[in-house]
């Protein structure tokens, strides 16, 4: 039982503190991110946030290079007579 | 270590104008293919490549701007006029749509019975769903000033509050907009009155989705600190954005909804 009252209490305060973080209040960041896209490394700025920029980066230029060749090749396809059965 | 002598913007060499610009061809291209042998592949494909140029661009713009320093008062003056720009491009853009409304109803042809709206059209009470429509836009003209006002006063909660309410009122706009085409008594196949209504209603619906975009990406640029009470351009962009979809809406209003019924 007192262990039970115990665990209801625990309970009790995680809520409160829950709340008294009114509503998850964001940190600011902003001037650590200032010092990073500051750093004098010569990377460029769609680069300069890190490997995830680098993945995100990679990935949009291989949709770009096999779209303008997905393109190319439906706009020849269609430019013959299709076989119509 | 150079330093500029200059209080302008030497942009870094950015590979996005250019996915955007193949995007733009996968989508005309891809819509092309749709049309004409039933595939979506390309058109989606497309669009997927201007989702993630959009969301690049635009990050790229936000680092130069605060966390590099580089929107100098001159820099965000070119900003400014760039919205103001594109925002006139936009209503260019609906006044085509008014002109093919306007031409079509003020001298309504004999194979639409000579009246406006056209016979067989049911047209929608404009004082029931449009006019709540009307009155939630103004409101949310109302708070996206309340929150402009918020931001320069250094008020962050109350800002992000009236931020938070804009958008809300944006999503019920298009909530109770979709209903209506949903149980529009219309399609845009029935005549002229249908093509119109829908393709003036509809474009105007997907510039409030935009713009409650916009203003959600204000939102959380304002939970992370962002923005400053002296400095707070892209908040003010979305503001004005906001306010034209608003103003087009109110025309679109007293035209084709109440004129036209």
């Amino acid at each position: 039982m007192i262990r039970h009252k115990y665990k209801f209490q625990t309970l009790q305060m995680a809520r409160r503190s829950i709340c008294s973080s009114a509503r998850r209040q964001v940190e600011n960041k902003v001037s650590q991110k200032q010092k990073m896209f500051q750093e004098d490394n010569g990377m460029p700025i769609h680069l300069k946030g890190g490997s995830s920029d680098a993945l995100l980066y990679r990935a949009t230029m291989v949709l770009t290079v096999l779209g303008v060749g997905f393109t190319l090749y439906e706009l020849v396809k269609a430019s013959f007579p299709q076989k119509k059965d | 270590m150079a330093h500029q002598a200059h209080a302008y913007h030497m942009v870094d060499p950015s590979p996005w104008p250019l996915t955007g610009a193949v995007s733009a061809l996968l989508m005309t291209s891809g819509l092309a293919i749709w049309m004409h042998f039933h595939s979506t592949t390309l058109m989606s494909l497309g669009l997927v490549l201007l989702l993630l140029t959009m969301y690049q661009w635009w990050r790229d713009i936000i680092r130069e701007g605060t966390f590099q320093g580089h929107h100098t008062p001159p820099v965000q003056k070119g900003l400014r006029y760039g919205m103001i720009l594109f925002i006139t491009s936009e209503v260019f853009f609906f006044l085509g749509f008014f002109w093919a409304f306007y031409h079509s109803s003020l001298a309504p042809t004999p194979e639409l019975g000579g009246c406006w709206p056209p016979t067989g059209i049911t047209t929608l009470n404009p004082f029931e769903v449009p006019l709540l429509n009307t009155a939630v836009l103004l409101a949310s003209g109302v708070t996206v000033t309340w929150a402009h006002h918020s931001i320069m006063e250094g008020q962050r909660k109350q800002a992000l509050q009236s931020l938070a309410l804009t958008i809300l009122l944006g999503f019920y706009f298009t909530a109770l907009q979709a209903m209506e085409y949903y149980e529009a008594p219309f399609t845009i196949a029935d005549g002229v009155y249908g093509s119109t209504f829908f393709v003036a209603t509809g474009f105007h619906g997907l510039h409030v989705i935009i713009g409650s975009t916009f203003l959600t990406v204000c939102l959380l640029r304002q939970m992370l600190h962002h923005f400053t009470s002296e400095h707070h351009f892209g908040f003010e962009a979305a503001a004005w954005y906001w306010h034209f979809v608003d103003v087009v809406w109110l025309f679109l209003y007293i035209s084709i909804y109440w004129w036209g019924s």
